[in-house]
């Protein structure tokens, strides 16, 4: 009898997660690395928030919740889809989970018989198909080309809906591209949904509040009322307010549905940390300027980081509207020979080559479906994203 | 509304959380109503736990913590499990997640395939069932009759197994019944479980520390050091420390087998909030002395539940090991009628009568594979536990 189920057998290995582990692996043995590769904000939890639940551990608040949330939570929840989305959600159309992957498993898993389709733009965040594939349903990409500024075109959705089509997934910023959209961008999108009844649309909100230069990112519900019954709207705290490790994730959508997530978290974990979700309430209700701050300083590192990176032979970097990562193409840098003598043939040969000579972590295109480019994250200090850009300056450079 | 997966259709809501938020509906209708449904510990979390969380907060200790669970926390457990058990894990055997429940979850997805066979003896926490189907399990069930002490039988769990069954639950201290098996009983279980070397063994000790009048506690994988490769020990800090709002999961495990769970955690929530995984470290390094005293309090209290239940015509109440329940039969009272003229045709009719007459909230045992009985919650203070219990036989003295 096998040990693992077959279920298993379909998820990939984190790729971004080899990478942090070579890393921090050359750092214990005293090498000087500077990491690009991990996904969370550098900035501290807000005092306010560390505070409020500080306070909500004095008040005795470390009992069981509400399987989908406090009520107090859930109240905010529905105030921020008001404030921030024109969106009117009632409280029992609202849940929070631990973590806006846990809103994913709870919608896939509720959702999804074998052989159902799930339409996914790519580059895309690899749980996005894990999930699909954990949950026996199959996941259909669809590329966003970079001329496009790595936006997915309303033809190419029309194109990959099919009758097996159950949801369709928008990332908006996006990881691991940066690409926005405005309420522009989407009406193309909503106006091929709404042509599909069937097909139910999730879409991941949770950098939102990263976009620069006075871009303001849309979401569907927002730009097309009439898909508001299918459609799930994914946000967090872990972005917006560095709360990555309290783990609070939430969602806003039809209540029959939220109705299934809820039974299926109060059989998988039941409610998030009560400690988490007191400091949730003060993220979302109180004083919102640390946002601000963050993101001036974010703008920043990316005109930084997109300007350097196209000083270097062979690197190609658009500039995207908002999250904290840069998708720069490395098509050039490939067939070459590194100075120290590595063969790049593929992207995971180029950021290999990167951290073992240069000492920088990056993570390959492939790991989010899109081969011959490197994810870089700038949520690092800035010294430090100046001195990794001259090393990855270096390294091209040195490629013969 | 797309059509909701197939997997789910199987999956209940928790009957103890529905008798609660029928109780709350009541008491928000003005009536003093006893609820004795819930599992979760009345006291507060230990000061050094607080503590320990405030410490991380304020330390910036809120970024994405391992998938799973801090080295802290793992070195933490891994001193309790040599402590309390006599059982030596190493770090990568030990993982950690959000409650008892997801630990449970992770398993069960991470190992069966459809028509796989979970054997739990009955009565039981839904739960297990419920996950079992969920993962394309099979649940089989094995009774465990009042007249042997609720305790699972050698000989009746060898006749439960076949060759699908994958895996047997054990549960000892028990929700609901608080029955805990011996070193003896546990031995002639580790017996069966040897001739059938293709299955593994969830020992679920979440009940552990709450155990009473002497009786001397032990896990499988201690008292069958042999079967270590096919035993997960599952703990946590809900019941132990009253920690049941922080929810933080425990176990330890063979490394492939907590391999694969990561896995799986890694999809479904990553890891657990930092600051509960600090609260944790400390509430398990810290002083036990608590915990005892929590012991001493729940044995008196159990003592005063059973004796006054048994004063109640029609109720026979068995007194347990440990855990906070007790698990009465009501077979006297089936075929009788209440003063407002309900007729009590199972458990359910019971319990629901029960609350809304004499305003005390109970599970009924259909929820727990077993009738007829009710399961009563004593984690409650002394007073409101006399009250209870003397609307319970005033209920009982009034049936016609």
């Amino acid at each position: 009898m096998s040990l693992t189920a077959a279920r298993l057998d379909r998820i990939s290995p984190s790729q971004t997660i080899a990478i942090s582990q070579k890393a921090r692996a050359l750092a214990a043995e005293g090498r000087d690395i500077i990491s690009l590769s991990a996904g969370e904000p550098d900035f501290d939890t807000p005092q306010n928030v560390k505070r409020a639940a500080i306070a909500a551990i004095e008040r005795g608040e470390t009992k069981y919740t509400d399987v989908s949330g406090t009520r107090a939570l859930r109240e905010a929840v529905c105030a921020k889809f008001r404030r921030e989305n024109g969106i009117e959600y009632a409280p029992d159309e609202v849940m929070v989970s631990t973590g806006g992957k846990q809103v994913i498993f709870n919608a896939m898993l509720a959702t999804l018989d074998p052989g159902d389709e799930v339409i996914i733009p790519t580059p895309c965040w690899v749980s996005y198909p894990d999930i699909v594939s954990l949950a026996e349903g199959t996941p259909v990409f669809v590329a966003c080309p970079q001329n496009n500024g790595f936006k997915l075109r309303a033809e190419d959705l029309e194109a990959a809906i099919t009758p097996r089509t159950k949801w369709f997934i928008l990332n908006n910023p996006c990881n691991p591209t940066g690409a926005a959209y405005s309420a522009d961008d989407l009406k193309p999108l909503t106006d091929v949904l709404l042509r599909h009844p069937h097909v139910w649309v999730f879409t991941d909100d949770i950098y939102e509040h990263l976009a620069y230069d006075g871009f303001k990112p849309a979401t569907v519900v927002q730009v097309e009322p009439r898909l508001k019954e299918r459609t799930l709207t994914m946000n967090g705290c872990s972005k917006a307010y560095a709360m990555t490790g309290w783990r609070i994730g939430f969602c806003g959508g039809p209540k029959a549905l939220i109705k299934a997530m809820d039974k299926l978290q109060s059989q998988s974990t039941s409610n998030t940390s009560s400690i988490s979700q007191a400091a949730a309430v003060e993220a979302l209700t109180g004083p919102q300027d640390f946002i601000a701050e963050m993101v001036a300083v974010y703008q920043e590192r990316r005109d930084l980081v997109v300007a350097a990176l196209n000083e270097c032979p062979g690197i190609v970097c658009g500039k995207p509207e908002g999250a904290f990562y840069v998708f720069a193409s490395i098509h050039g840098c490939l067939g070459k020979t590194s100075a120290g003598g590595r063969r790049i043939e593929t992207d995971e040969d180029f950021v290999t080559a990167l951290l073992e000579e240069e000492g920088v972590a990056a993570v390959h295109g492939t790991a989010f479906v899109a081969p011959g480019h490197m994810r870089i994250s700038y949520a690092t200090a800035t010294e430090a994203l100046r001195e990794a850009c001259a090393r990855i300056k270096r390294f091209c450079e040195g490629l013969h | 509304m797309p059509a909701l997966a197939a997997r789910l259709a199987d999956v209940a809501v928790s009957a103890s959380v529905t008798m609660t938020v029928r109780a709350r509906a009541l008491r928000a209708a003005g009536h003093r109503v006893i609820s004795l449904a819930i599992g979760e510990p009345d006291f507060d979390t230990p000061p050094h736990a607080v503590e320990a969380a405030h410490q991380a907060a304020r330390a910036g200790d809120t970024h994405y913590p391992p998938q799973d669970g801090t080295p802290a926390l793992k070195e933490a457990i891994r001193r309790k499990f040599a402590r309390d058990n006599g059982l030596d894990y190493a770090l990568d055997e030990i993982m950690v997640a959000n409650g008892g429940k997801q630990i449970i979850a992770n398993a069960f997805l991470a190992t069966l395939d459809a028509g796989d066979e979970v054997v739990i003896p009955a009565p039981y926490w839904i739960s297990y069932a419920d996950q079992a189907k969920f993962a394309g399990g099979v649940p089989r069930f094995v009774a465990c009759p009042q007249n042997n002490g609720f305790r699972l039988r050698a000989e009746d769990l060898e006749a439960a197994i076949t060759p699908r069954t994958k895996w047997v639950v054990l549960n000892s201290p028990n929700n609901p019944s608080g029955a805990a098996l011996g070193e003896g009983e546990l031995c002639a279980i580790a017996e069966v479980i040897r001739r059938h070397p293709d299955l593994w063994v969830l020992s679920d000790d979440i009940y552990e520390h709450l155990i009473y009048d002497g009786f001397r506690f032990v896990t499988l994988a201690q008292v069958a050091p042999d079967l270590r490769e096919r035993v997960l020990t599952v703990n946590g800090c809900s019941k132990a420390y009253a920690m049941t709002g922080w929810r933080v999961g425990f176990c330890g495990g063979p490394r492939a087998l907590i391999r694969a769970m990561v896995n799986v955690q890694g999809q479904l929530t990553s890891g657990v909030c930092t600051v509960a995984q600090a609260a944790a470290a400390a509430a398990l390094d810290g002083p036990q002395e608590l915990v005892r005293q929590h012991a001493e309090t729940y044995r008196r209290r159990r003592d005063l539940v059973v004796a006054m239940l048994n004063e109640a015509p029609g109720i026979a109440c068995h007194r347990p090991e440990g855990a906070f329940y007790v698990y009465p039969s009501v077979a006297g009272l089936i075929g009788r009628t209440t003063p407002a003229g309900r007729r009590l045709e199972t458990d359910l009719d019971v319990a629901m009568a029960l609350l809304e007459e004499a305003h005390v909230a109970v599970v009924h045992g259909a929820a727990y594979g077993m009738s007829p009985y009710l399961r009563i919650s004593y984690a409650t203070d002394e007073d409101s536990l006399r009250e209870a219990c003397a609307r319970i036989a005033a209920f009982c003295a009034a049936l016609s």
